[in-house]
């Protein structure tokens, strides 16, 4: 094992920024090895993607962010051990696999009294308390952190429920979102005082007003950052950004996660002004259109790049919009505002969905994507063990289908005429999952990405013709 | 005349079609260890029915999942562009293309000009392919090529919940030893495959007319239970193995004719039949 790691060589990435990621999550993997050494800051097992950040940072908190953790055992292509040890528990491999695989680890931690051997950089630390999230669909979020209390029964569990308003085509759903956003309020409350209790501290409200905002200064500054990507050539593609969501997921409510996308907005338009692409001579622009990677192949990014193949954007791991474009109320609370921060990113695109009779959030979100990014094909991951990313996949490709039919369609161009359009959109759908590198074949994923350049170039020239 | 030539190398077959303004020779040949090997072969017999050197092929195009294995090949094409472009030639009304293969299946759907338009593979899994109904003859200890006309005998085809082929084969044999007919677990064997297919080929809009492609199509219990499944006729060529290979040919056509449209002849390699050595 430990000579293929060797053996593979590093990823190319298209900016300064990606490439800088590697030693950047390293660090923060060495930090909590640091912190639990020190003994002077409490370390908590968390979830991304649920605005408590802020509230961890103001605190002092160390997270451990596990589904991060079990992404690195992927990556590396080192989480099959600890898989197959939680396999070897009685856990189903057809769980989350990131669950899985922290499961294995830790109880090997626990039962050794020490990291498990040769620990993907360094391991994952013993958590002092754990915080579990109840989101829709993702059982693991508080199903795991309860398995994994079996091989550590001292660390107390605090379990945020963070619910938001489901779709629904004739209702507005701020109808009912200041009830969930009363309840949301609660639950983050909870938090502090559960936080409180853990640290023997008070929580610093002047402190979280100001990370919060500096929360929120990134948050947009990744979306304007984002949105550079519109260019043509691209500059920057989703294989980047598989290693850029690392300051958006891991370190929000931090000057360094600022700081970096601060960086990369100056490469990038530094890219623009030499008209720099991703690739050499970008021949088709395509949307990463769902799904979690999976970790052990982001080589496969670079393969479709070899193609002339870019990915100007992706639906994984962003911001949806700016603050300043999401309807939500002012106030001086942070907490309040973290509340209404989550309800905007996740009702963003009812409003546009229930315009279009038949249409959902997700697709709209697509669409909005096809159109600004200048997008030929969709490609989607679907990932088998995480149904909370995964699930609905295949309906939002047939629902596009409607719509880039491969048929001349009449559209409205720029001076209000008619015009005659053809808009198909091929899509490919790969299969495999996020860590678990027995779900993957390296030829038949290479052979359904030739399959579906021919197909695009196919397109291209029918047009061209 | 100008002849081109497609080779086709499947996981269990490979093909190879030689073609002018029709087809000239055709072979079909298993694949097995040795498709590194057996590319130069299928190769040779097809110049031989053709009755024509390598060195009068202007333009060769390899395909399947052993295309890179094919060291006498202009260009390498993925099966979904030459199944394509074969279907299309043969039935220029066709619009989604199934193919059931030994060991994978895919649906594409084509334009008017038998081009690709979007397509979806399954590969993951011996089920949704001929690999499946294979391995159920096996242990029911009936010929492959007979499963299609056992399974039209049956009266009431029996349901196969699993759709593992391990798992099937077990319910099979625990089925046969209720005494449910052989013709009745046949026919439910090619329903569970259609199912799987169908399924797959709906993840793309599956619009008229449809051609059945690859081993599968040669299988009338098969057809017949997949054109329930779907709705609709389906239609299959004369022979439906060769329609990648014979797309290959008909791209490799289209190549050189564009070239000499501008007034150049498209760039090929050395026509010698070297074996692709193993890196
Ligand atoms: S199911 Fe998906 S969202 Fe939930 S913990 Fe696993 S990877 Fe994360």
């Amino acid at each position: 094992m430990a000579e293929e790691q060797k053996k593979r060589k590093k990823r190319k990435t298209a900016t300064k920024a990606a490439a800088s990621i590697g030693p950047m999550v390293k660090e923060s993997i060495t930090s909590t090895i640091r912190a639990r050494e020190e003994g002077k800051q409490k370390i908590a097992y968390t979830f991304i993607v649920c605005q408590h950040d802020e509230i961890l940072r103001a605190m002092d908190i160390v997270p451990v962010w596990t589904e991060n953790y079990s992404g690195i055992c992927g990556a590396k292509r080192d989480a099959e051990r600890f898989l197959q040890r939680a396999e070897s528990l009685g856990f189903s491999r057809s769980l989350c696999t990131y669950a899985l695989c922290g499961l294995g680890f830790d109880q090997w931690r626990e039962e050794l009294g020490e990291m498990p051997p040769d620990a993907p950089w360094g391991g994952q630390v013993r958590p002092d308390f754990m915080i579990s999230s109840g989101q829709i669909l993702c059982d693991p979020r508080s199903k795991w952190y309860q398995a994994a209390q079996q091989f550590m029964p001292d660390v107390p569990i605090y379990n945020i429920d963070l619910p938001y308003p489901l779709f629904d085509p004739k209702r507005d759903h701020r109808e009912v979102w200041g009830y969930y956003h009363r309840y949301i309020v609660k639950e983050l409350r909870g938090l502090v005082s559960f936080l409180e209790e853990q640290t023997g501290k008070k929580m610093d409200y002047d402190r979280l007003r100001e990370l919060v905002d500096l929360g929120d200064r990134t948050w947009n500054l990744i979306h304007e950052t984002y949105e550079l990507r519109r260019a043509v050539p691209c500059p920057m593609g989703t294989g980047d950004a598989m290693n850029t969501m690392v300051p958006m997921c891991f370190m929000m409510g931090t000057q360094e996660a600022y700081d970096f996308y601060l960086d990369l907005n100056k490469e990038l338009k530094e890219k623009i002004a030499r008209g720099e692409g991703e690739v050499e001579e970008e021949k088709y622009r395509l949307l990463w259109g769902g799904g979690l990677p999976a970790w052990y192949a982001l080589n496969d990014f670079n393969y479709f790049n070899s193609k002339g193949a870019s990915f100007p954007a992706e639906t994984t791991y962003r911001m949806v919009v700016p603050l300043y474009e999401m309807d939500i109320p002012e106030t001086n609370d942070p907490i309040e505002h973290l509340a209404w921060r989550w309800l905007g990113y996740w009702t963003f695109w009812y409003e546009k969905a229930r315009k279009r009779p038949g249409s959902e959030p997700d697709v709209e979100r697509l669409i909005q994507y096809i159109e600004d990014y200048k997008i030929d094909g969709v490609v989607m991951h679907e990932a088998f063990s995480c149904r909370t990313w995964h699930v609905g996949l295949i309906w939002q490709l047939h629902q596009l289908a409607k719509i880039y039919k491969p048929i001349p369609v009449l559209v409205l161009g720029k001076e209000g005429k008619k015009e005659k359009k053809q808009r198909e959109l091929p899509s490919l759908v790969l299969e495999s999952d996020i860590i678990d590198i027995t779900s993957y074949s390296e030829v038949d994923t290479r052979n359904k990405i030739d399959a579906f350049i021919e197909t695009l170039e196919s397109l291209r020239r029918a047009r061209a013709a | 005349m100008e002849y081109y030539a497609g080779i086709d190398i499947g996981s269990t077959m490979t093909k190879a079609v030689i073609l002018a303004e029709e087809i000239v020779a055709s072979v079909i040949g298993p694949t097995g260890p040795e498709h590194r090997r057996l590319a130069n072969k299928v190769m040779e017999e097809a110049l031989r029915r053709a009755g024509l050197a390598l060195e009068s092929i202007t333009y060769i195009i390899s395909t399947g999942y052993g295309r890179i294995n094919v060291p006498f090949a202009d260009k390498q094409v993925t099966e979904i562009s030459c199944h394509a472009r074969g279907v299309g030639s043969l039935f220029p009304q066709a619009r989604t293309v199934i193919d059931i293969g030994g060991q994978d299946s895919k649906a594409i759907t084509i334009d008017a000009n038998g081009r690709p338009t979007n397509f979806i593979m399954n590969d993951k899994c011996a089920a949704g392919s001929g690999r499946f109904i294979e391995v159920i003859a096996d242990s029911l200890g009936v010929k492959l090529e007979e499963m299609g006309d056992i399974s039209l005998r049956s009266t009431h085809p029996a349901k196969i919940s699993n759709i593992c082929t391990i798992w099937a084969q077990q319910e099979v044999a625990a089925r046969l030893a209720e005494g449910v007919p052989v013709p009745d677990l046949v026919a439910g064997i090619h329903e569970a495959l259609a199912d799987r297919v169908a399924r797959m080929a709906k993840r793309l809009k599956v619009e008229k007319e449809v051609v059945l492609t690859g081993g599968g199509a040669k299988n009338k219990g098969l057809l017949k239970a997949l054109s329930e499944q779907l709705g609709c006729e389906i239609l299959v060529p004369p022979e439906p193995l060769i329609t990648g290979a014979l797309g290959a040919a008909l791209l490799g056509k289209d190549i050189v004719q564009k070239a000499l449209k501008s007034g150049k002849r498209p760039e090929t390699k050395k026509r010698t039949l070297e074996e692709a050595k193993l890196h």
